[in-house]
């Protein structure tokens, strides 16, 4: 049985006005699927209840456990890899050249999901630069805050680990936590993770020197997006970087960028004066 | 999650070796067992923590683990389950393709083989793993020193125990 | 360019799975049971672009496959990829040092295969993206 078109209305207007994410007609499996096991852990057999019971009697812990399960956390280490390799090869030779040796460099993880691009950015920078925890400060924020207290502990699944981890970087890094893998102390100190809504207000952070904003924007419409663009370049150092995810550009969302070609991917620059 | 950590002070000449449930608990070792699920059978077959009856045709595999802790990790299941989970390790999904009693083995002794090399290394090392068995009739466990997870998958029954060797003289006697 | 790959691994549900994961990334292989055998094939002259290894096997194990292949500069160029449910830090520590140059664990999927084929540069172009 499938949701009903009222109800899944009300649960894609919600999700869309807590955190912008768009939930096309058709993805209604989608909510329902996501939906069914917080229906189940309230003792109620079916979606179509659980949105009727949460609609009657709304409740704050409700409406995040629904933004929360619609959000896709899908990551893994080193995603498309050049973004990840050109931070060392390029990004922060530049950075380290226009900075003072007193400077800390800050980096942003702006969807981070449970971790994986935070701690990629701290565990290359550790290796590529010497007392990079006394130079380096990460930050790392989701919408979601089960993602960002799985940051936080830096604990990660056999599974997980095996999804794009050199494995040089998993004995050098990690220890082994029970059945999991848990990120070096070093690592963890380098990496603080918070609550953050990229569709609404941001709170005063950084400046910041990069920023990973990937595979996010592509649950967005075109003006959420240009809103976002818009408030991280408030955020980013006139001369800072900017990462998005292999399907997203900032070409015909928001032209005060440029591109630059970066390995076989693209990074995104501040045009000066736009 | 729970495990508690080996401090090595358990481990003086003149202690007793530690005992199995001193070193890892069920949802451990239920999490290590959803895992190679998800990964090797398929990613929507869920482990539902369940106890039940074992069709009296069981069959088990098994490897062993020899170190600071010495023991089995024992998987068992009934016949038709042990097939099933065959034909969805080789995504063998057409009911006219013939399943060897060979091809049975093999791929629950692989199983074993996944779940007991991570239940390794959670425990203190270092130790060896051995090769995989099957067969009706698993090593025999000590039932004081025994952690056992009971599952269905796809409705039926199947255990996973984490087992010393009964005829292993582990304990002090009292 | 074909990739070629030798799948070493003493349990054929396991060699399926991943002969199967890698040739549908546009991969040729062949598989061998244990070290020996597949050391075989490597003097046959079948020398593959990527191995993987299973650790635990009858006959020669993973680890002592690993250090043959590293002792015979002929073989310098094939890429050894363990896989493998020993999954200790230390072995791992062990594996890279005799000359493994990747490490995936049991349980993997498809994915986790992916992912470090193309950090070893061993994807071919078409599934990369
Ligand atoms: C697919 S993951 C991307 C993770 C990582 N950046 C990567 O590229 O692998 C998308 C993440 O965006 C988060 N997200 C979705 N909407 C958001 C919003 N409005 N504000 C902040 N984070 C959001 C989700 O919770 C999820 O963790």
């Amino acid at each position: 049985m499938t949701l009903t078109a009222t109800r899944f209305d009300w649960v894609r207007q919600l999700v869309h006005r807590e955190s912008a994410i768009v939930l096309a007609p058709g993805k209604e499996y989608l909510v329902e699927a996501r939906l069914l096991p917080l229906a189940r852990k309230m003792g109620l057999s079916d979606v179509d209840q659980y949105v009727d019971s949460v609609r009657s009697r709304p409740r704050p812990d409700d409406t995040r456990s629904i933004v929360e399960a619609l959000t896709t956390n899908e990551t893994s280490w080193f995603r498309d890899g050049d973004p990840f390799t050109t931070l060392t090869s390029t990004v922060l030779p530049s950075l380290l050249s226009a900075r003072g040796p007193a400077e800390r460099l800050q980096i942003w993880s702006a969807a981070c999901s449970s971790g994986q691009e935070a701690y990629t950015v701290a565990m290359l920078l550790e290796d590529a630069m010497p007392n990079a925890s006394a130079r380096v400060s990460i930050t790392a924020t989701d919408i979601s805050r089960e993602m960002v207290e799985r940051t936080r502990a830096g604990r990660f699944s056999q599974l997980e680990v095996n999804r794009g981890l050199p494995a040089p970087m998993l004995v050098r890094h990690f220890q082994r936590a029970g059945s999991e893998w848990e990120v070096a102390p070093n690592l963890r100190r380098m990496v603080t993770a918070r609550e953050c809504n990229l569709a609404a207000p941001l709170p005063r952070m950084g400046p910041f020197d990069v920023v990973y904003l990937r595979n996010v924007l592509i649950y967005f419409d075109l003006p959420t997006k240009q809103a976002i663009l818009r408030r991280v370049r408030e955020l980013l150092r006139p001369d800072g970087w900017l990462f998005l995810g292999a399907a997203e550009t900032t070409l015909g969302v928001d032209d005060s960028w440029s591109r630059v070609v970066l390995g076989r991917s693209s990074a995104y620059r501040p045009l000066k004066g736009a | 999650m729970t495990v508690p950590t080996d401090s090595g002070e358990r481990r003086r000449a003149g202690d007793r070796p530690p005992l199995v449930t001193e070193l890892i608990d069920g949802a451990t070792v239920q999490e290590i067992t959803e895992q190679a699920w998800l990964a090797l059978v398929g990613e929507d077959e869920v482990l539902v923590p369940l106890p039940a009856p074992m069709p009296a045709d069981a069959l088990s595999s098994w490897v062993e683990i020899v170190g600071p802790w010495t023991g089995s990790v024992v998987l068992t299941c009934g016949r038709d389950t042990a097939l099933a989970l065959t034909r969805a390790l080789l995504r063998e999904h057409a009911p006219e393709v013939l399943i060897k009693e060979e091809d049975v083995d093999d791929a629950l002794g692989e199983l074993a083989n996944v779940v007991g090399g991570n239940v390794k290394a959670v425990l203190p090392g270092p130790s060896v793993l051995g090769l995989p068995e099957t067969g009706s009739t698993p090593p025999p466990g000590r039932e004081a020193d025994t952690c056992r997870v009971d599952v269905l998958w796809r409705g039926e029954p199947l255990t996973v125990s984490v087992q010393s060797h009964a005829e292993r003289e582990n304990e002090v006697p009292l | 360019m074909t990739v070629r790959a030798l799948v070493i691994d003493d349990s054929r549900a396991m060699r399926r799975i991943v002969t199967g994961t890698l040739e549908g990334f546009g991969y040729e292989t062949r598989q061998a049971g244990h070290g020996q055998e597949a050391l075989d094939v490597l003097h046959e002259g079948w020398v593959p672009d990527l191995c993987t290894i299973d650790w635990n096997m009858p006959v020669m194990d993973g680890l002592q496959f690993v250090n043959a292949v590293r002792s015979n500069p002929a073989w310098r160029a094939v890429t050894l990829m363990m896989v493998t449910s020993e999954s200790e830090h230390g072995q791992i520590v062990r594996a890279l040092a005799a000359g493994a140059h990747e490490y995936v664990i049991k349980p993997f999927t498809a994915d986790a295969l992916r992912d470090k084929l193309a950090l070893l540069g061993l994807l071919p172009q078409e599934v990369s993206l």
